[in-house]
């Protein structure tokens, strides 16, 4: 919260950063934040203007904590809680975006939740603006954040079951037109397995005159009534 | 003298409403109205109670009475909600004791469907979310893919950029403080705001091809270079649109019941707005210089001169005040922006399917009512992974339940048109 108590204008405070080389300010927020944060931080990458680590799921309100009241830090504004999905027999992450106004990147900690038990501890003590956030994450990917008080759905209706964010949830139209749904699968083309027959023999027919079944030369040309009277 | 007859019951009206409501469910020939188990029988006097057992501490306090108190609904079908949104007030006679949002009349699940979309296509898709600040839900996500694809636009396509975001800026802005002004009843400022936007929505639409989802970004790029038509508004809107934000502004800022209506009302601290995630104008009204184009300059904003304007006192006048500088301020960069514009290409040579390498990526504006970001991930393949977006009105949302308790229902609305929220982009 430095910046509340800054009296200078606020342009100097905000608008000085523009003359920082984004790389070189990077490089003390990363030697603060191994400094302070030690081993709670996994695989560190940088780009343009983000900083990105890792954390363990159980450790974020520590870890964000120190990233908001550390005075070196100072990282005071959430700007965004995302959940994220990397499908089933992997993991999921709740990622969160801060911003501060003494380091010109973006911080991206990335929390790593289990898939089978995803439980995460809630930041809404941090910041009280969590709670959306988390309520949507729930929603979404059905992600329970542990203490937040007023996790409940906030756009699906109250009583509905799934997570529809989630990688193996089955959208409504593919589960229309699934075989569970009385379908039957070769009614549905795009669905077809072709591979098998790429590497099959080619198939030759005999010369229509060896065939008993070839139609009859001259009369009608061919044309029987069946034909005509078949759908499209 | 009328003598009174102690004996006489007089009959409750919601005892009297019972048992009208039974006489026409058994002419109509439906069975009695169940009483919920447990519970009071939920009639028009306990809308919104819902029939279950609450989930979660937060909605057993907002949906349990004390003595005198009563829910009401507020929307979803209400003109002063801005969209289809149900407030659930919590009243004490004409004071608000509590309130709580529910969302999700307008979900349509547009972070999934961009999932499934490629690259190029999911601009098309996050137009209508926000649908007042269009260009703005496009400038994100075409920054976020442009870091993961590792290309840039062409200079004169980020001017062009800019240029267009903030003439979305100034009709978004405007036509908050028309509704503002509506919303406490006042007709006449709303019609000086809509001719404004009106000027504007031709100019966008002269470039864009579209009046209202403008579908103008491209990944590396816009998809338009400016033209005649665009240009010849442009100067024509620029030469009266001073006179125009005068006229609005003579009408409402010294206006004696305006003043009186948002003086004092809903006031957030600077503390306060930061911790509940508000962003923005509303931000700024609280003395917060936090602006994403002087933060994490994008585009070209670090080549334009401007200062961030902020306000003190945080209430609803401020967010009125600060929406007219912007205006001011936004009308000043377009100056600066038009003077400066450079020659050039307006598209970088880009593939209608693109597959960025692996990664992940964040792309944030300044939109209209604050930050709007987007979190984007790549596995290489044609759609994104994870598409993620943080709308500035669905946050800014949470700050009503601290607002508008000991505030009369009147003022609900007045407040809540100050904090300026889309519904479009809160149900995403």
């Amino acid at each position: 919260m430095a910046h509340l108590r800054r009296s200078r204008p606020a342009a100097d405070a905000l608008g000085r950063r523009r003359s920082l080389s984004a790389p070189a300010a990077a490089g003390s927020l990363v030697r603060i934040l191994t400094e302070r944060l030690g081993n709670d931080l996994h695989d560190l990458w940088t780009d343009e203007d983000t900083v990105e680590f890792q954390i363990d799921g159980s450790r974020n309100v520590d870890v964000l904590r120190t990233l908001r009241d550390d005075p070196d830090l100072d990282f005071f504004m959430l700007a965004d809680e995302a959940a994220v999905d990397y499908g089933p027999g992997a993991h999921f992450e709740v990622v969160y975006h801060l911003y501060s106004d003494k380091h010109p990147a973006w911080v991206r900690v990335r929390a790593r939740v289990d898939r089978s038990d995803p439980r995460i501890p809630t930041i809404t003590n941090l910041w009280k603006g969590a709670e959306f956030h988390e309520r949507e994450a729930y929603d979404m990917m059905g992600i329970i954040f542990e203490g937040n008080r007023d996790l409940r759905r906030i756009y699906m209706s109250p009583d509905y079951r799934s997570f529809p964010q989630r990688k193996d949830f089955v959208l409504p139209d593919d589960a229309a037109d699934s075989a569970a749904a009385g379908v039957n699968p070769l009614e549905r083309p795009e669905t077809w397995d072709l591979s098998r027959f790429r590497d099959a023999p080619a198939v030759t027919f005999p010369p229509s005159s060896e065939r008993p079944d070839a139609p009859a030369e001259g009369a009608e040309g061919g044309e029987t009534l069946a034909d005509k009277s078949r759908p499209r | 003298m009328t003598k009174i007859d102690p004996d006489i019951r007089i009959p409750d009206p919601i005892e009297l409403d019972r048992i009208e409501e039974q006489r026409l469910r058994s002419v109509a020939g439906l069975t009695p109205a169940q009483a919920i188990a447990g519970g009071e029988y939920a009639g028009f006097d306990q809308v919104g109670i819902p029939d279950r057992p609450p989930q979660t501490e937060r909605e057993r306090e907002v949906y349990t009475l004390d003595e005198g108190e009563m829910l009401i609904n507020m929307g979803p079908q209400h003109p002063s909600t801005h969209g289809v949104m149900r407030l659930v007030v919590k009243v004490r006679g004409e004071v608000v004791v509590d309130i709580d949002p529910v969302l999700g009349y307008l979900h349509r699940g547009i972070e999934k469907l961009c999932e499934n979309a490629t690259y190029t296509t999911v601009l098309t898709y996050v137009d209508p979310m926000d649908y007042l600040s269009t260009m703005h839900n496009e400038h994100a996500p075409a920054i976020a893919f442009e870091k993961l694809y590792g290309i840039r636009a062409p200079k004169r396509a980020e001017y062009i950029r800019a240029l267009v975001v903030e003439l979305n800026r100034v009709f978004s802005h405007g036509l908050m403080m028309g509704f503002l002004a509506l919303d406490m009843g006042g007709l006449t400022p709303i019609l000086y705001s809509f001719i404004n936007r009106d000027e504007i929505v031709d100019m966008l639409s002269a470039i864009s091809g579209q009046r209202m989802l403008f579908n103008f970004f491209r990944v590396g790029g816009v998809n338009w270079d400016t033209n005649d038509e665009f240009l010849s508004r442009l100067g024509t809107w620029r030469s009266h649109v001073m006179k125009n934000i005068e006229m609005n502004e003579w009408m409402i800022t010294d206006n004696e019941i305006f003043r009186a209506r948002t003086i004092n009302m809903g006031t957030l601290s600077g503390k306060q707005a930061i911790d509940l995630g508000v962003t923005g104008p509303n931000l700024r009204a609280s003395g917060v210089p936090f602006d994403v184009r002087k933060a994490h300059p994008y585009s070209i904003y670090n080549e334009l001169e401007f200062d961030v304007i902020t306000q003190e006192s945080g209430d609803s006048y401020a967010r009125y005040l600060q929406r007219i500088a912007e205006i001011k301020q936004s009308i000043n960069l377009i100056d600066q922006i038009v003077d400066k514009m450079p020659h050039g290409p307006v598209q970088a040579q880009v593939p209608g399917i693109i597959r960025p390498k692996p990664g992940r990526a964040y792309g944030a504006v300044e939109s209209p009512r604050g930050l709007y970001s987007v979190y984007a991930i790549s596995d290489g393949g044609p759609t994104p992974y994870r598409f993620r977006m943080r709308d500035p009105s669905f946050i800014t949302l949470q700050a009503m339940p601290v607002l508008m308790p000991g505030r009369l229902v009147a003022d609900t609305m007045a407040i809540m048109a100050s904090l300026d929220p889309v519904m479009g982009g809160v149900d995403k």
